[in-house]
């Protein structure tokens, strides 16, 4: 290991870092996994590794690169939906109202990346952050234009720009129906939970962490006249007076009646527009600035330097998995800066994140911050499943669903993902779940892989089990176990068996053992195959 | 004195991969909790608190008042299966009512009522009494669905993601993919186990420092925990029920049954947060009463592991965050309303018992802790009364947890 002492490095060069911590590097290789497990959510192949390895120097280069990767885009609309958390399984209407049959998950799907396609679209196009709030457009693919009425563009496929056709203003994020689905509000709240949505999404400010007070007399008045104790009572005043200026913004969205079918309750009404005067009574407004509509309102968060620091706090805690504290702030503040310096485009931020030694740490010798920043990553569900896959090239589904992914589904929740409704925090360290889901999960490819590489009527290439036929085994063929055992190895996790590793006797008993048990050279295979799936390199990076 | 998981793994470990795991240990008796929640906000009158006559309190229409023993409850046609509920299991119910959840936000008050301060770092009801437990259960709180509030105490909670558990543990799932595997055979699970165990264990001694090493020896734990639960006999066609409230309740009562877990929590289905259309509260405690029916029916039905009946073990607790508004807004909703109700059902439970009380304009009023009746001399129930009254009735001493809290007497049964 590199050990590296960095003294007092705030402020110079480009890599934000603490003062006076001493951070052991990873080695070159698990550098390299790393990275490319948060940027592309899969590892890099030997090729890459075997340049990393020559010279260590190359991670910038790789940096760069996998930056331009579009499954980039993908690891950060998973970052993302980690604060908007719009990914829940909800279709929120029948998709048939829409003319759409089949499968909801897909329709579920493509609805809650309305907003999450808007950042990569930010991102892959090298826009500043402020077009979140301020495009005039939001984003659509065939589904989700056909439920929400956007017009789409003809003669062509996947994520485009569209317009609402229902005339509603365009701000970005603050004029997606998606949203505002996943954060609703009816009767006498009156807008004020999408208030905070925008507030807890935007600007990393939550209402509700507020500690508050309510005495008896407080409670008395509520009960005679909500509206009137939210403006008078000084406690309630507290988050009201400017919570309730927020929230008139959305009465376009406001819709009375919840039994209205998806057309009707999903149209911009523009004439309810001023009913906040028949709840708070407070004139639409940002922080104390009156402001003239949705657009105004974009404008004003953009220009708050709180949505530049929320953006970049939400990349900084998805990406390195730890809540940032008070003590993180100085570090913080220096990626705000890059972000800044860059006009707000994302990918000079990230870059400066993933070449920060604290990012590329393997051991951490100061004891409090160790406790504050993880040397060992945990993939997320997500991960995991597109680890497993370009390994195996096997896909865990149900009836076309895809298990991992598929918020309803719940292998996600177990494996330490989010729901986007109960589960809204990721769980980074392994729980029982885990375990299984990546051992099930580690089975059922296997079997794929084994079945398909051991059958001796196959005509493509093998998949992993290249070096061994139906034919061999370790007593006869001892060679090509060996060889076929440390391909898998390195070929799994990315980092090749040491001379003396045990793990290649050990596996070549493992596999004896099964075949004395179940007599089956597929089964034998399938279960050292699915072993190795399970090496903690798989789960942790 | 409890053995460590570990401990008992590496020495079934130490005499030879094949002998491999230990069986489930013999469990200490111990009451055991299922938990019910309600996200979004129940309205505690569609069934707990009707106010009948208050003009203060809009109360559902052709709903009428229904008694059962002590216990007064929102019945009438629409409300057929939560009769029947309380007319079979009124002698093991209670209800507590003018609960103060001390908030009307939705996470802040979830927070409150479910560990009784507004501090994320407090461990929520069930977490307490599953960490604090004299067995070493291999789950100790199943989060099926539902809000978790772990604490410092996440090792003790495993989310469950809806009803997929059982196949998960029982393997089954496999079989159920699109590709379908064959069922891996026990003995050969329990070999593989043991290989991917020490790859583990090696992995977690090379990093034993700092926040890394807790999740490297979080893996090593969880993995020790699977190896446990592998191959445990579960009732048959448990995985086959679906995902929906009913089937995690039932999965929940089977991993109790088990002694695999002690706490776990559900979430009740349906949109509780009903500003506009509140009769679906309504329809919503019927559906939520049937499955509360049908999980009485089953632990009543189940040999127990230290009493009679399973009935006799677990304790049902059904909360929500915090109730509605008493009267209906415009839209026919109601809106947040700081005081709640709750449902507690079976072991240790003072049944047929009405604790607490709101007045007629639903607001909670001073209660005497020891009856549970209003008394202008008692104090005013908050939902961290409940909760350290559950902890007691867990055998934990509350005061180790919320020092000074006032346990609600009144509730616990004088056994």
């Amino acid at each position: 290991m590199r050990a590296l002492t960095l003294l007092l490095m705030l402020g110079c060069g480009d890599e934000p870092t603490p003062s006076r911590s001493v951070v052991e590097r990873l080695p070159a290789r698990e550098q390299l996994i790393r990275l490319s497990v948060d940027t592309r959510g899969v590892h890099p192949d030997a090729s890459e590794l075997a340049v990393i390895e020559s010279n260590p120097d190359n991670y910038e280069g790789f940096v760069d690169r996998y930056l331009q990767d579009p499954r980039f885009l993908g690891r950060m609309r998973e970052v993302f939906n980690q604060r908007y958390l719009t990914r829940t399984g909800d279709t929120y209407f029948s998709p048939s109202e829409a003319g759409i049959r089949g499968d909801s998950t897909e329709v579920a799907a493509s609805l809650a990346d309305e907003p999450l396609m808007l950042v990569s679209h930010i991102i892959e196009n090298d826009l500043p952050w402020t077009e979140l709030v301020t495009a005039d457009y939001t984003m659509a693919n065939p589904t989700v234009a056909a439920m929400w009425n956007i017009e789409y563009p003809d003669n062509v496929v996947g994520w485009q720009q569209g317009r609402y056709r229902d005339g509603r203003p365009h701000a970005g994020i603050l004029s997606m129906t998606t949203l505002w689905m996943r954060y609703p509000s009816m009767g006498g709240n009156a807008n004020r939970h999408r208030a905070n949505a925008v507030s807890r999404l935007l600007l990393c400010d939550d209402y509700l962490t507020r500690p508050i007070v309510l005495n008896r007399a407080a409670v008395d008045q509520l009960t005679v006249d909500p509206e009137d104790a939210i403006n008078s009572n000084a406690t309630c005043q507290s988050c009201h007076s400017t919570l309730d200026p927020l929230s008139a913004h959305f009465f376009g969205f406001f819709h009375v009646d919840d039994e209205e079918g998806l057309r009707l309750a999903t149209t911009y009404l523009p004439e309810n527009e001023q009913d906040w005067m028949n709840y708070s009574g407070r004139e639409p407004g940002y922080f104390g600035k009156p402001t003239n509509g949705l657009q105004e309102l974009g404008q004003l968060i953009a220009e708050d330097p709180r949505f530049a620091q929320c953006a970049v706090r939400t990349m900084v805690e998805g990406i390195t998995q730890r809540q940032l504290t008070s003590e993180d702030w100085p570090v913080l503040q220096e990626y705000v800066q890059v972000f800044e310096d860059n006009g707000l485009t994302v990918r000079p931020v990230v870059k400066a994140i993933l070449m920060s030694e604290l990012y590329r740490a393997g051991r951490i010798t100061d004891e409090a911050l160790a406790m504050r920043v993880p040397t060992v990553r945990t993939v997320s569900p997500t991960q995991l499943a597109s680890i497993i896959e370009e390994i195996t090239q096997y896909r865990w589904t149900f009836s076309g669903v895809d298990g991992m992914s598929a918020p309803a589904f719940g292998l996600g929740v177990l494996a330490g993902g989010i729901d986007g409704k109960f589960v809204t925090v990721p769980s980074f360290e392994p729980g029982v779940g885990t375990t299984f889901v990546q051992e099930r999960l580690a089975q059922s490819a296997a079997w794929e892989v084994t079945t398909h590489d051991l059958d001796p009527g196959r005509t493509e290439g093998a998949i992993l089990l290249a070096y061994v036929t139906v034919e061999d085994r370790p007593e006869t063929s001892r060679a090509a176990f060996d060889q076929q055992i440390r391909y898998l190895y390195e070929r799994v996790t990315g980092l090749p068996l040491g001379k003396g590793a045990p793990e290649v006797d050990e596996m070549m008993a493992l596999w004896t053992e099964i075949y004395a048990l179940e007599g089956s050279v597929e089964k034998s295979w399938a279960t050292v195959l699915s072993v190795i799936l399970r090496d903690p390199h798989i789960l942790f990076y | 004195m409890k053995l460590s998981r570990r401990q008992l793994v590496s020495g079934s470990l130490a005499l030879g991969a094949a002998s491999l795991l230990p069986s489930a240990r013999a469990e200490v008796g111990e009451r055991k909790f299922l938990f019910f929640f309600a996200g979004g906000g129940w309205d505690t009158t569609a069934v707990f608190d009707p106010h009948y006559g208050s003009e203060d309190v809009d109360m559902e229409e052709d709903s009428e008042l229904g008694e059962v023993g002590n216990l007064d409850f929102t019945g009438g046609p629409n409300r057929q299966r939560v009769s029947r509920f309380f007319r079979k299991w009124a002698g093991k119910t209670a209800i507590v009512n003018g609960m103060d959840c001390h908030s009307v936000g939705h996470d802040s008050a979830a927070n409150f009522v479910m560990t009784g301060t507004s501090a994320s770092s407090y461990s929520d009801w069930p977490t307490l009494i599953a960490a604090s437990s004299r067995n070493d259960y291999p789950m100790p709180h199943v989060v099926f669905s539902g809000p978790a509030f772990p604490g410092t105490r996440g090792e003790t909670v495993v989310r469950a993601g809806g009803g997929r558990l059982i196949s998960l543990l029982n393997g089954a799932i496999v079989g159920q993919s699109d590709a379908p595997a064959p069922l891996v055979s026990s003995p050969a699970d329990r070999i593989a186990d043991a290989y991917a165990y020490r790859r583990v264990a090696r992995f977690a001694e090379a990093r034993m420092e700092g926040l890394g090493g807790a999740r490297a020896l979080s893996l090593q734990d969880n993995l020790e925990r699977a190896m446990e639960l592998e191959g445990r006999r579960f009732e048959a066609g448990l995985d086959d029920l679906g995902t929906d409230m009913r089937a995690q309740a039932l999965q929940a009562i089977e991993l109790f049954r088990l002694g695999l877990s002690r706490t776990a929590m559900v979430g009740i289905s349906g949109g509780w947060d009903t500003h506009a259309n509140n009769v679906r509260q309504g329809m919503q405690f019927e559906d939520f009463f049937a499955v509360l029916d049908e999980v009485m029916e089953r632990l009543s039905t189940t040999p127990g592991t230290y009493k009679p009946w399973m009935s006799d073990e677990v304790t049902i607790v059904a909360l929500s965050e915090f109730g509605r508004t008493p009267l209906l807004n415009g839209g026919n909703g109601k809106d947040h309303w700081p005081f709640s109700s709750a449902l507690v059902v079976g072991a240790g439970v003072a049944g047929n018992r009405r604790v607490g009380a709101t007045d007629e304009g639903l607001v909670g009023i001073p209660v005497d802790f020891a009856t549970g009746l209003a008394d202008d001399n008692g104090d005013m129930l908050g939902c961290e009364n409940l909760g350290v009254t559950l902890l007691r009735m867990a055998s934990l001493d509350p005061g180790q947890f919320l020092p000074g809290v006032a346990e609600l007497d009144a509730l616990k049964a004088s056994v």
